[in-house]
């Protein structure tokens, strides 16, 4: 059984690209000219020191960062920008961004899961408010998401009341609900106490194996070896060396990879 | 000690109609008063929360002024003072049939400006106490972010605010009482013409305080019945509970935290 049975992203070109990306908060430099690009159905994990940039990358992609120099396109689409007539880049408007955000799924570090409801209003929340889909067939997918993610007896429960590693699974399936066509992990085990690293790790493997587009920033070199098919390595806000786990672990091209690589193998 | 029980209990247990119409012109007051102040104070708030400059420095400004002046000069400046600048006069007008004195008015616009300062303050402090990454997910999820304010931060900061909110109109209802320095017919002033008439002052007075013990003592349990509706709809053990708040018994309470919840079973 796959847990994501939406219609994978189809169409030209990455489905992810990053073009000379740059952002600053205040005086301080976070990203320099970074370019990305992830393929579809492509496995991607940033790894890296910490302040390296990676969860700012990261966010930059559904545009909780804005940037500042470069640009950003998902599925071939500018994210939260526009080209004006002289050729400028300029905001897109609050409701546009919402929207494009709404293909493009996000877990976060701290799950980020909405106290004031039960499991299943969370999940299906976006589904009918944003995607207007009817309540009974919002609930009815979102049963089957907590099926899959092993909480279905969880739908009514507050979150409060979850462990770690469920309130997780419940804001990837949150996060699916949406049929996305990109998934973002901004460190989703770090919050984790070690038990509960494998119940999450084993619900993201089942989506790579399914055929979800994902970046993944993660500290997790085991499941990273396994799961993805390419690792980029960031350090002081830039992607240093970039290739298969197999390659950028055992034979690391940079001495900062090697360095960083040394301390977390 | 010369202290008339007769007078007391009779002024206590069967209040004359003017002291009657005294203490329904402080509950209405009160009432309007912070109905129209919450409606002020969230409109103030959110142009402290504007992007655009200009709006954020009138609700900065309007704060600092007015939390920073004592509300009896306001009442005056507004009722006596703009009347006698040729400024602007309140006059009595007729509601539906009810008359409303100017001083009524004055009053009403006074206590909603002061308190309109100190409710911005809530309702900021509670929108800020949401973490942010629930906006941040809701706005992931596709939320704009007017939808974000309306679905996921509002509901969680009304349960934050609902506490000062009531503190607030707790001493609202007690502020009513200088009215009477603008000639407002309200509970103290009712009582301080019976006590220059009846010379009864420690009776006197000692019944009005009464009273406005009783409307406190009300307010604390529709308070908590309030807190207690927020706090079961958000999957929270009760508030605290009125024995607790108004005579400091029974256990302490357990306050819960989102992040530091334990696990019910960590499957």
């Amino acid at each position: 059984m796959t847990l994501y049975t939406a219609p994978i992203s189809v169409g030209d070109g990455p489905l992810v690209s990053a073009k000379g990306v740059s952002k600053f908060f205040g005086e301080k430099q976070i990203l320099t000219d970074v370019d990305l690009e992830v393929e579809r159905g492509e496995v991607v994990v940033l790894v890296g020191p910490s302040g390296a940039g990676k969860t700012t990358m990261l966010r930059t992609l559904n545009r909780l960062e804005a940037i500042d120099a470069g640009e950003i396109t998902i599925n071939g689409a500018l994210i939260g920008q526009r080209r004006n007539k002289q050729g400028k880049l300029v905001d897109v408007s609050a409701r546009t961004l919402a929207r494009q955000r709404a293909d493009i799924g996000f877990v976060f570090q701290h799950f980020n899961l909405f106290p004031h409801m039960t499991v299943l209003e969370n999940i299906t929340l976006a589904m009918t408010d944003v995607k207007g889909e009817r309540k009974a067939d919002a609930i009815a997918y979102a049963k089957e998401l907590l099926d899959r993610v092993g909480l279905a007896d969880k739908a009514d429960v507050r979150t409060r009341s979850l462990s770690g590693g469920q309130q997780q699974r419940v804001a990837i399936a949150r996060a699916l609900a949406m049929r996305p066509a990109l998934m973002l992990f901004d460190e989703p085990t770090s919050a984790l106490d070690p038990e509960m690293v494998g119940e999450v790790l084993a619900v993201m493997k089942d989506l790579a194996e399914a055929g979800m587009t994902m970046l993944i920033v993660s500290h997790e070199m085991g499941f990273t070896r396994e799961v993805a098919d390419r690792v980029i390595v960031m350090d002081a806000g830039k992607i240093i060396e970039t290739g298969p786990p197999a390659q950028v672990f055992t034979a690391p091209q940079h001495e900062r990879t090697r360095q960083f690589l040394s301390k977390v193998l | 000690m010369n202290f008339d029980w007769l007078y007391f209990w009779g002024a206590l247990f069967t209040p004359s109609p003017r002291f009657l119409s005294g203490l329904a012109l402080t509950v209405i007051i009160s009432i309007v008063a912070m109905a129209l102040a919450l409606v002020l104070g969230l409109a103030i708030a959110l142009l402290g929360r504007s992007r655009f400059l200009p709006f954020k420095l009138f609700a900065s400004l309007y704060v600092w002024v007015i939390r920073g002046t004592p509300l009896l000069v306001q009442l005056v400046i507004i009722y006596t003072g703009f009347a006698a600048a040729g400024f602007f006069r309140f006059e009595d007008v007729d509601l539906f049939g009810a008359l409303i004195r100017g001083a009524v008015q004055a009053a009403i616009v006074g206590l909603m400006l002061n308190e309109s300062a100190y409710i911005s303050e809530i309702v900021r402090s509670g929108l800020e106490s949401v973490d942010s990454g629930q906006n941040e997910a809701a706005l992931s999820l596709g939320m704009t972010p007017t939808q974000s304010m309306r679905k996921i931060i509002v509901p969680q900061a009304i349960r934050i605010m609902v506490p000062p909110l009531g503190n607030s109109f707790n001493g609202l209802m007690k502020a009513t009482s200088i009215l009477s320095i603008i000639g407002v017919a309200e509970m103290f002033q009712v009582g301080s013409t019976m006590s220059s008439a009846t010379f009864k002052v420690f009776e006197v007075y000692a019944v009005v305080a009464l009273y406005y013990l009783l409307l406190t003592t009300v307010w604390t349990l529709i308070q908590t019945a309030i807190e207690n509706a927020l706090n079961a709809r958000a999957g929270l053990p009760p508030a605290e509970s009125v024995m607790k708040r108004l005579f400091g018994l029974g256990g302490r309470r357990q306050i819960p935290s989102a992040r530091a919840a334990q696990p019910v079973d960590a499957a």
